[in-house]
């Protein structure tokens, strides 16, 4: 289910991407104004938040990878008293 | 125009590499493994990391260029004066000077100082402003009449190639009764009076500095003779 729910925000970070990577390279392939302005700000953000994101899903399935692997620890009985 | 910029080769080979990682992923949906984690750090790191530094860099250089500044139509005959090797405009003399060259309209505006270059971006980003909110929809004919700097032409521009320590700058007459007020920003080096407008629609400045571009010189004495005479040519014109 966690799974599910990672891969499908990576995919929204992906489409997130590609879309700065296209407002960048419309700034290179037409340096006007409101290209470059539009690369710097929004597609810059947009790259930004992607890279974020990705990264927040691996610590996330690190943590949740470390949390599994981790040993139940033995109960120290009460009923032994 | 492409190949002439290293930069943004490379700015477009991160994107071009970028972009099929990303799109592999959203097509293919491996499961998330230690390999698909390490391409997609390239896909949504590294190479739009290689994209955004190299076309900030490749950005910041288009905006110094003529072309950019005279791609907002308000701006078209002041950046077609500067290019027009017959006008004898302050602005087009000095764009015929190599050091200038296409980026004529950078060099002479942008403020000198250590955060000259960052308090000029700042200033493009009103220009940008100004343009969308109120100059967009103005006709060139209101534009040329109403568009004026924000603040008086500062001579320190002027400065950070002319000197005016020299004895040749000096012993000029006019350079040597006016001395403190051009130092002090009183007297504008491109003034009517002195060494003429710097482009043909330039108006004088506003009452608040009386003598920033308004001040006349006798005729016959060295700064009016040296004024450019020069008359506005439109796009399409015929000189």
């Amino acid at each position: 289910m966690r799974a599910t729910a990672y891969a499908r925000i990576l995919r929204m970070a992906c489409v997130l991407a590609l879309i700065g990577i296209a407002l960048m390279v419309w700034s290179l392939l037409d340096p006007s104004p409101m290209p470059v302005l539009v690369a710097m700000s929004v597609g810059q953000i947009f790259g930004t938040l992607s890279l974020v994101t990705f990264l927040g899903v691996v610590v996330a399935d690190l943590r949740r990878a470390h949390l599994d692997r981790a040993p139940v620890p033995e109960e120290t009985g009460s009923a032994d008293r | 125009m492409i190949a002439n910029h290293p930069l943004t080769v490379v700015a477009l080979a991160c994107a071009a590499l970028a972009s099929t990682i990303l799109l592999v992923f959203l097509v293919r949906r491996p499961p998330l493994g230690g390999a698909t984690k390490l391409w997609l750090l390239l896909g949504l790191g590294v190479f739009p990391i290689g994209v955004a530094m190299a076309g900030n860099v490749e950005g910041f250089e288009a905006t110094k260029q003529r072309k950019f500044c005279g791609s907002c139509h308000v701006m078209v005959p002041h950046a077609s004066d500067s290019n027009d090797p017959e006008s004898s405009s302050l602005a087009s003399r000095h764009a015929r000077n190599e050091f200038f060259g296409r980026e004529n309209c950078y060099v002479c505006h942008a403020d000198y100082g250590m955060f000259g270059t960052v308090l000029t971006k700042l200033g493009g980003m009103r220009h940008v402003y100004e343009y969308v909110t109120h100059y967009r929809n103005v006709s060139l004919e209101t534009a040329k009449e109403t568009i004026h700097l924000y603040k008086p032409y500062p001579n320190a521009n002027c400065m950070q190639c002319h000197t005016a320590n020299l004895e040749l700058w000096t012993k000029v007459p006019d350079h040597k009764s006016s001395l403190a007020d051009v130092r002090e920003g009183r007297v504008s080096c491109a003034s009517a009076g002195c060494h003429g407008f710097a482009h043909p629609f330039t108006k004088p400045a506003s009452s608040s500095s009386p003598r920033h571009s308004t001040e006349t010189r006798p005729p016959g004495s060295f700064a009016a003779t040296q004024r450019p005479a020069v008359s506005p040519r439109l796009p399409g014109q015929s000189p």
